[in-house]
């Protein structure tokens, strides 16, 4: 007969890996016995397992006290008294990551066999996310060291239905437990079996039980951590888009707007015009639909009061050049910090493209005119119709302590397709200004469109508003790669846009009226640099579309004439080696991005740069490790109910294409809000104190506290806590 | 017959299960169930089971589990369920009813120690607690032995001669939790061997009636009367059920009572449930060391086989009782059944109790040896000794 006894602790799969011990044996045909000491503590309990194989029938109904093999679950369960009655020569196995020789002194006279299931378990994800498993592993260990073969092993895990990694684990392990023989003799002990009688109530013992402090049977405790939603990770402003919408969702707009303001100067704005790229990585979306963040942030920004208020002003005067969204972020930061600015603007009115670029349809001018304003409340000295050239660039850096470029993409592609009239072919973006305050008609016109960004769609979409017969957007790509975000192309569409995609114009020639335009189709060839697949022509291809107007939208790019030969532009450094003075260069001019959220975030970033160069102090927070990204895998999706985004009322399409009211409405009230998950951040849902088994985890006002010395470890509120804050480390 | 590798608890499960299904093209199973460590496992493994007719009802209590089981068994539905220690207790009115209503309802009963203080390990003392209901009991020896005694129960209890609930005993966690070969019977072979149910006064919209009504002290005492002599009537009944079971299963289930080197013992032991295999172990290493000792492992516990039990002992000068439970102020019950029996028969036998195991202890072969040394010494009984702990 042999007899196994087997230390763990409960939760660990030690009753578990006695009967697969024991079914490995049945199955050969053996009469077997297996169980285990079940008591009141669970998880964590230290606990002992027996497992009884003979080719005879077994007599024996007791617990096993003179072992001919021991197994160790737990390293911490390492000690003086774990071999009582363990008969000489017989096997120490123990899951640790040490080599066996480590325990040959400690445990004379016995074979030690180490194996570190616990990595193995973990490897094969068995058990749970916050307890592994470790007994299919050590299976294959005990298979190795007492001559079963990897097949009895598989056939008993088949038998009892553990497949797939664990019959894996118990391979591995099979494989990779080391072992070491003894080189004394043992020094056995027949164990005692103790009867004592406890006094009773007549010796005064009123049977209050000994207190334990299970938080010694702990071998892991919970932490808590805050990690990184996916949106805050990528949102090019740098804004907290958890941490707005958690406000929101307690009902505390003005709490959520000042949480915006430190970030952005634009909530109402990026609320409407905002490419939304936290939408796109949203975590929620593998449970139903991604959060409507710019809807919310556009509640926060319209609903919302704060007070912004700047520190005590600095000695410092800085110039910006440029009151675009970068130059006017820039603005707003070093206002905060105490700078004193003056912001020169070369257009008639502060906004850049917010305002030229930008359709009141999209973003009214209301809207525009109050952010800006909140920024020049801060005490802001400004020029308009002040364009600033080279030699003016070398005079702000001899007259202000230091200059911030946020000129943006002036540079336009151009394409004349041989027509000379500037009114039938003229840049989009030239077009928009003059549509924006509606000082410019296309009645009855057909207007061709040519690009796929969102200045090419601004452009279409105020044609029909200006009365154009029909607008096309030619572009030579497919709607898989047009930048233009993606509700832009879809309220073009509705509203009456044609759209030819795959379409390169070649020329123009004078038609009865207008010009008749020649395309040719394209096809997609390989990637290009940005990653887009280029797209190629086919020759033959070619057809004729009829335009009295064509729009220019091809693209922009920096420029950088206001610069001395040979700069290299780029975000964060100063630029001019030169000067003494420090010039930064902000927004697309550096970064070539063409969103307001990348511009905010560039301009916020430029302040510190400058702060950081007068003062030393960083206030530029380091980026996020992508490993604290929490994504979807590490969310408890099965803990949250589905319940579809708000999307909030748009015009219809119909009655939109005729007029210039706001398309979207935004949302009516704060329930959106309440479907962010907060990934991977602490929203106080308490879940983790409710499931507490033990009672061990306190939240005290908005801390949280685990005692320890109670804490066994179990890991429920790992499993329980739905946004992956709360996490395990080995003691 | 499949060989498998299950506990206790697997067993008991997996035999009320089969007898369930196999009153399907009568009126199914219908059963209540309440969950107790450590019998939870039976009625999860029944909970589970998809049967072809009827079902396992979850309810809210134990007492409430008996009561889906009486009304279940009234109208024709196999029924069983399961509990243990306190969970048991809070049955018992139901338990007393269904006796006396003659309802052949099977009871598992995993022995947990009767609680306070909070103690799930073995000790007889709450089956035992249902000594006086009307139902007949067994306590069992391995995990083969459980799953047979229950089927054999539902045989049993069913017979018309008969009709009575019964209780199939367990060690807690030495056999319902523990790992052991066992013959898990084929359905084919129950089915054979649990024909349908046909209760005579079972209850349908054919025959209303009402139940349970006041009966006159001489109704009553008539329908206790009946009771009795189906009691009497078991012994009978069960050689023909054990005999029906060999044919079908190829197995002996065993007697009411097994023994084990007694013909020539002049000291015997008494003992019942997993002890007993340690017992019988021991027993044979001092047959071979020369000493004339015996056992009897006692499997019915009522009806109590008092004849039979006396005649085993019949040459013996000695017996000693180990029992794993203790009622209070009295001692071990299977002694007190045991010197009742042989009060005015045999005043010469020596009759001592040995209180072994009791709230859960692991019996160990050395504390069996030192109540084996106890008696070849004793020369006269005193009161129940208690093992297992220094007084």
């Amino acid at each position: 007969m042999i007899e196994i006894r087997i230390h763990g602790r409960g939760g660990q799969g030690g009753v578990t890996l006695a009967k697969l011990i024991g079914t490995t044996r049945y199955l050969l045909g053996e009469s077997v016995q297996a169980f285990g000491v079940y008591a009141a503590e669970r998880s964590g309990a230290p606990l002992q397992a027996f497992c009884r194989c003979d080719t005879q029938p077994i007599v024996n109904r007791n617990m096993i006290y003179e072992p001919d093999h021991i197994v160790v679950l737990d390293p911490t369960l390492i000690g003086p008294a774990i071999t009582t009655g363990l008969k000489p020569g017989g096997w120490i196995l123990i899951n640790i990551d040490q080599p066996p020789e480590v325990f040959v002194e400690k445990y004379p006279g016995y074979r030690i066999a180490t194996i570190d299931a616990t990595a193995i378990a973990r490897k094969y994800k068995l058990g749970t996310v916050s307890v592994p498993i470790v007994n299919t592993a050590l299976l294959g260990a005990v298979a190795k060291i007492l001559d079963f073969t990897l097949d009895q092993v598989n056939g008993a895990l088949e038998h009892i239905g553990f497949v797939g990694a664990n019959i894996d684990a118990a391979e591995e392990a099979y494989q990779l437990v080391k072992t070491a023989q003894p080189t004394t003799e043992a020094d056995f002990v027949h164990p005692e079996v103790p009867h004592p009688r406890i006094p009773g109530l007549v010796e005064g013992n009123t049977g209050i039980l000994p207190r334990i402090k299970t938080g010694d049977w702990a071998t892991q405790q919970p932490h808590r951590e805050n990690k990184v939603a996916p949106c805050n990770h990528i949102c090019p402003a740098g804004n907290n888009v958890q941490g707005f919408l958690e406000r929101l969702a307690k009902e505390d707009v003005d709490g959520a707007l000042e949480i915006l303001l430190d970030t952005t100067p634009f909530p109402s704005i990026c609320g409407r015009v905002c490419p939304a790229p936290c939408m796109e990585v949203c975590n929620r979306i593998q449970l139903d639909e991604g959060v409507n963040v710019r809807d919310m942030e556009r509640y926060a920004g319209d609903h919302g009061n704060a007070k912004v208020t700047p520190a005590s002003d600095r000695k410092e005067h800085l110039a910006v050049i440029g009151s675009g969204p970068a130059g006017l972020s820039a603005v707003y930061q070093l206002r905060k910090l105490g700078y004193q600015v003056t912001l020169f603007e070369g257009g008639k009115e502060l906004g850049g493209l917010l305002r030229t670029g930008i359709p009141p349809y999209r973003l009214p001018r209301d809207v525009l005119d109050a952010e800006i304003q909140r920024i020049l409340d801060l005490e802001v000295t400004f020029t308009t119709n002040h364009r600033v050239d080279k030699a003016g660039l070398v005079d702000l850096a001899n007259g202000f302590d230091a200059v911030l470029v946020a000129t943006g993409l002036q540079e336009l592609r151009d394409l004349r397709l041989g027509i000379d009239d500037d009114q039938a072919i003229m840049q989009g973006i030239d077009f928009l200004d003059l549509a924006n305050t509606k000082d410019i008609r296309v009645d009855d016109e057909d207007v061709v469109v040519v690009g796929g960004g969102n200045t090419a769609f601004d452009a279409a979409r105020s044609s029909l508003r200006l009365g154009a017969k029909s607008v096309r957007v030619v572009y030579r790509r497919t709607i898989e790669e047009m930048p233009a975000i993606a509700e832009e192309i879809d309220q073009g569409i509705e509203e009456g846009l044609q759209i030819d995609y795959l379409t390169l114009p070649i020329s123009a020639t004078p038609a009865e009226n207008g010009y008749s335009i020649t395309c040719r189709k394209m096809e997609l060839g390989e990637p290009d640099e940005s990653g887009r697949r280029r797209p190629v022509e086919i020759e033959g291809s070619d057809f004729e579309i009829h335009a009295d107007r064509v729009l220019l939208a091809l693209g922009q790019s920096p420029e950088v004439s206001i610069f001395p030969e040979g700069t290299e532009v780029h975000e964060g450094d100063s630029l001019i080696g030169t000067l003494q003075t420090p010039v930064f260069a902000v927004g697309d001019l550096a970064t070539n991005d063409g969103t307001v959220t990348a511009a905010i975030g560039s301009g916020r970033r430029a302040a510190f740069h400058i702060h950081h160069t007068f003062t030393g102090e960083q206030l530029l927070a380091p980026p996020h490790e992508e490993s604290d990204v929490v994504g979807a895998d590490l969310m408890s999706m099965h803990l949250f109910e589905k319940n579809g985004r708000h999307d909030g009322y748009t015009i219809p399409a119909e009655e939109r294409r005729f007029t210039y009211d706001e398309v979207h409405q935004g949302l009516p009230d704060l329930d959106e809000a309440r479907r962010c998950l907060s990934c991977g951040v602490c929203n106080e849902c308490d879940k983790c104190v409710t499931y507490c088994p033990e009672g061990v985890l306190k939240r005290v006002g908005h801390e949280f506290h685990f005692d320890y010395s109670y804490c066994k470890g179990c890991g429920v509120c790992v499993a329980e806590c739905p946004r992956n804050v709360i996490y395990m480390s080995q003691i | 017959m499949t060989l498998e590798v299950v506990t206790g608890n697997h067993a008991a499960g997996y035999a009320l299960s089969a007898a369930g299904e196999a009153n399907r093209d009568a009126r199914g199973i219908c059963a209540g169930a309440y969950p107790i460590t450590p019998q939870t496992e039976i009625i999860e493994y029944a909970r589970k089971y998809k049967f072809t007719k009827g079902r396992i009802v979850p309810v809210e209590s134990e007492h409430s589990a008996m009561g889906v089981c009486i009304g279940a068994s009234m109208a024709g539905a196999r029924s069983f369920t399961a509990s243990a220690a306190n969970g048991l207790s809070y049955m018992t009115e139901n338990i007393f009813t269904a006796g006396y209503y003659r309802l052949p309802i099977v009871l598992v009963c995993v022995n947990r120690t009767m609680g306070p203080p909070w103690n799930i390990w073995a000790d007889q003392g709450d089956a035992l607690l249902m000594r006086d209901a009307s139902l007949i009991q067994f306590f069992c020896e391995t995990n083969q032995e459980v799953a047979d005694t229950i089927l054999l129960s539902f045989r049993l209890a069913e017979d018309h001669r008969i009709l009575m609930p019964a209780l199939v005993s367990m060690d807690a966690f030495i056999m319902s939790h523990t790992l052991m070969n066992t013959d898990l019977p084929e359905q084919e072979q129950v089915d054979q061997y649990l024909p349908n149910l046909d209760l005579p006064h079972v209850l349908t919209h054919e025959h209303p009636v009402c139940i349970g009504g006041l009966a006159w002290p001489q109704e009553t005492l008539s329908m206790r009367v009946d009771t009795h002599e189906a009691f009497e009537r078991i012994p009978e009944v069960y050689d023909e059920c054990r005999a029906e079971f060999q044919k079908i299963f190829g197995r002996d289930v065993g007697g009411p009572f097994t023994t084990f080197e007694t013909e020539d013992a002049d000291t015997i032991f008494i003992t019942s449930g997993s002890i007993a295999t340690t017992t019988r172990e021991l027993i044979k290493a001092r047959r071979k060391a020369g000493e004339k000792i015996g056992m009897i492992k006692v499997k019915m516990y009522r009806p109590f086989p008092e004849e039979g039990l006396l005649d085993a002992c019949k040459n013996a000068k000695k017996v000693g009782v180990l029992d794993r439970n203790y009622a209070g102020g009295l001692g071990g019950l299977f002694w007190h059944d045991f010197r009742a029996a042989a009060q005015g028969k045999r005043d010469d036998l020596l009759i001592q109790d040995y209180l072994i195991g009791v709230c859960g202890g692991d019996v160990t072969p050395d504390l069996i040896e030192e109540v084996f040394d106890d008696l070849s010494q004793r020369v006269e009984a005193d009161k129940p000794v208690w093992k297992g702990i220094e007084l």
